[in-house]
């Protein structure tokens, strides 16, 4: 379970930063008195435009970055004063964090396999499965810099599951896929929550969050402005598509500036 | 611990798999290295050849008959010009000046007849003789016939004057004894090796760990692959350590592949500069010296590593940590040549300052006058130092203002 209560982060603004933003003011509010929880056997879906903060949201849950204001719980363990504890649990996958070019994939997979202490024989089993169902085996052995867009995004999600975690937090995990290596991450997300875990998404791709969430959580400049099922979000604003659901929310709760 | 050991393997598995960076790192060094030093060692035999076989130009004014005479007998192959009157001497000095003539040696216009005719309370007569330091061959002229082939002539004219030299010469010195010279062979070749070998040391080991270092750290960062570090379970501290000690590592190996090519490289370098065999250098060193250069070397390679880490830590992209580095290795390259040109006494706080003091001992070492108070300062000087700055990468490590931005 991740529990997320009051969450809010600020981030200092460094004088290039503010120059590219167009801002004076050094403090950038990423994030603003975010609560939310979601349950194992579950997919939530954060969904929002660019730079709501849902980015920012799952980096502070992976423990790379600290919450300003807030608690964070991922299965009781809390962020700050347990990150290792938290990083056991989890497997994180974002576009920022990138496998070493100059090894091949299997090595990477062996390699992370150790780093979350997987014993020998259940790493070998977890290489066979995951190759097999991402189609891994072809490229087991070419260097990470031969890979196309989406063989990396593959070894990617492959490597962040070695450990087999019962919480899994994408950013965007389609992002730069066609559709049927697209489809094929979706259908292995619903198998993990069908096994009964956690599984955490960032999107900004409605279509996808209609079909894949089990719940939605609308996240407009840092703040959760709505939740619920798909059919509680048609309900809440009156519309029958996401799209228009979010359009609505997005009209009301945009910030003025 | 585990985590060390994992990223410490990895490390060292990033750095020989690819075939680039191990030449870069062990074989580019090496090879320029014995390329400079044998290009130097052809220039140096080079120009004393060119100088031997080059004929010295020789302008004499008033030669006095006895000195063709004396060259002639000698079988002394020199051009001679003979010139005289001011404007000819004016001319001569010129030539010397732009290297067309060697040497001008003035006689006076009497000599011959001076010294024929000497009586006792005489004036002596007085030879000059004009040279050129910057141009070799006119150095080599001076050396060889001022102070050589004059001296030989004035012999010649002193054994026509009095008969017997033997009856003149009240003692000699030396012209009959090979064994002049009393030292410890060991000594001396482990002072010569101990000037130049701490300075390369320090200036190899340093340039080793700082493209490594700036990759490891800096380099992962650029890439995004630092990240996937840092969402594993693995302890901050566990990266630190798996790294500096994989830097440690790879610059201490490369830096004992310079010391063995340079030592073997170093008679080679010693015969051409001196002109001996270079046998006189002996390098033998005891199995205490050995023992104590080693754990000496392991830790400033520790010390290094953490400096150029830390360095790196800061660093956003693999340029901006060179840039950043760059003023620490004029540090470390300064505080080599300092080393290597210290003589005399040293101070006893020296040994308190870091970085110095583990130049000052290493030459210490193999000149074999280190005490054990200095060395074991040095060493846990440079063992503290190299954990302080540890556990400062490691709070650097767990700044997400340093790790993410
Ligand atoms: N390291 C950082 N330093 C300063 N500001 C940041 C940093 N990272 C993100 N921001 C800012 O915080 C805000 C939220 O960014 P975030 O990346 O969380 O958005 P996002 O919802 O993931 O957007 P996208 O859909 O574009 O990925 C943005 O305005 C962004 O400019
Ligand atoms: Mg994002």
């Amino acid at each position: 379970m991740i529990e997320i209560r009051n969450l809010t982060k600020i981030y200092k603004l460094n004088r290039k930063q503010m120059r590219e933003s167009r801002t004076k003011n050094p403090l950038k509010t990423a994030v603003d008195d975010l609560t939310l929880t979601a349950r194992k056997g579950e997919i939530y879906g954060l969904l929002g435009p660019n730079g709501a903060g849902k980015t920012t949201t799952l980096r502070c849950i992976a423990t790379i970055i600290k919450p300003t204001g807030g608690e964070i719980y991922v299965n009781g363990k809390e962020v700050r004063s347990q990150p290792e504890a938290v990083r056991t649990e989890i497997g994180f996958l974002t576009s920022e964090i990138k496998l070493d070019e100059q090894f091949d994939v299997d090595y990477m997979f062996r390699f992370f396999g150790r780093l979350h202490h997987v014993p020998a024989d259940v790493l070998k089993q977890r290489r066979e499965e995951l190759f097999e169902y991402f189609g891994i085996r072809d490229f087991a052995h070419k260097q990470i810099k031969e890979l196309s867009t989406g063989m990396k995004q593959k070894a990617a999600i492959a490597v962040s599951l070695v450990h087999d975690p019962d919480i899994v937090i994408f950013d965007e995990p389609t992002n730069g896929l066609d559709i049927i290596t697209a489809r094929s991450v979706t259908d292995y997300l619903r198998k993990l929550r069908d096994e009964g875990k956690l599984v955490l998404v960032s999107t900004h791709i409605m279509s996808e969050a209609e079909k894949l969430c089990d719940r939605i959580g609308i996240i407009i400049d840092g703040r959760k402005v709505a939740e619920g099922t798909v059919e509680q979000l048609y309900a809440q604003t009156g519309t029958g598509d996401l799209e228009d659901a979010f359009f609505e929310l997005y009209r009301m709760n945009r910030r003025e500036e | 611990m585990s985590g060390i050991r994992q990223i410490y393997g990895k490390e060292i598995a990033r750095i020989f798999r690819d075939k680039r960076m191990v030449f870069s790192v062990f074989f580019l060094p090496v090879v320029i290295m014995v390329v400079i030093m044998s290009i130097m060692n052809n220039l140096i035999a080079g120009m004393e050849d060119d100088i031997e076989r080059h004929t010295p130009v020789v302008c004499i004014s008033n030669e006095p008959e006895s000195f063709g005479e004396f060259l002639k007998a000698a079988d002394l192959q020199y051009e001679i010009k003979n010139i005289s009157g001011e404007k000819e001497k004016r001319q001569a000095e010129a030539d010397i000046l732009n290297g067309a003539a060697d040497l001008l040696i003035e006689f006076p216009e009497t000599f011959q007849a001076d010294i024929e005719g000497y009586a006792d309370g005489d004036a002596i007569p007085q030879v000059k003789t004009y040279y050129n330091p910057s141009e070799d061959y006119s150095s080599a002229a001076y050396a060889e016939i001022s102070e050589g082939t004059l001296e030989a002539y004035r012999q010649a004219l002193l054994q026509e004057r009095i008969g017997n030299l033997e009856q003149v010469t009240v003692f000699t010195v030396n012209t009959d004894n090979e064994d002049m010279i009393i030292q410890d062979e060991q000594k001396a070749g482990g002072k010569a090796i101990g000037m130049m070998l701490p300075y390369f040391i320090t200036i190899l080991l340093f340039a080793g760990a700082m493209g490594l270092g700036v990759d490891m750290i800096a380099g992962e960062k650029e890439r995004g692959t630092m990240a996937s570090l840092l969402v594993s379970p693995v302890k901050r501290s566990s990266i630190v350590l798996g790294k500096v000690f994989s830097l440690m590592t790879v610059s201490g190996l490369s830096s004992l592949i310079y010391i063995i090519v340079m030592v073997v490289c170093m008679p080679m370098m010693m015969e051409s500069m001196t002109g001996t065999d270079g046998t006189g250098l002996d390098i033998s060193l005891s199995a205490k010296q050995i023992l104590m250069l080693g754990a000496l070397l392991v830790v400033i390679a520790f010390l290094y590593s953490t400096i150029i880490a830390l360095v790196s830590v800061f660093a956003r992209t693999m340029k901006e940590a060179s840039t950043y580095i760059m003023p620490v290795y004029m540090v470390v390259l300064v505080v080599g040549l300092l080393t290597m040109f210290a003589s005399g006494k040293t101070a006893g706080y020296s040994y308190y300052i870091p970085l110095y003091n583990t130049a000052l001992v290493l030459k210490g070492i193999l000149a074999q006058e280190v005490t054990a108070a200095q060395y074991l300062i040095a060493f846990a000087e440079t063992v503290l130092l190299g954990g302080a700055l540890t556990g400062l990468i490691v709070k650097a490590f767990e700044s997400e203002k340093v790790m993410s931005s």
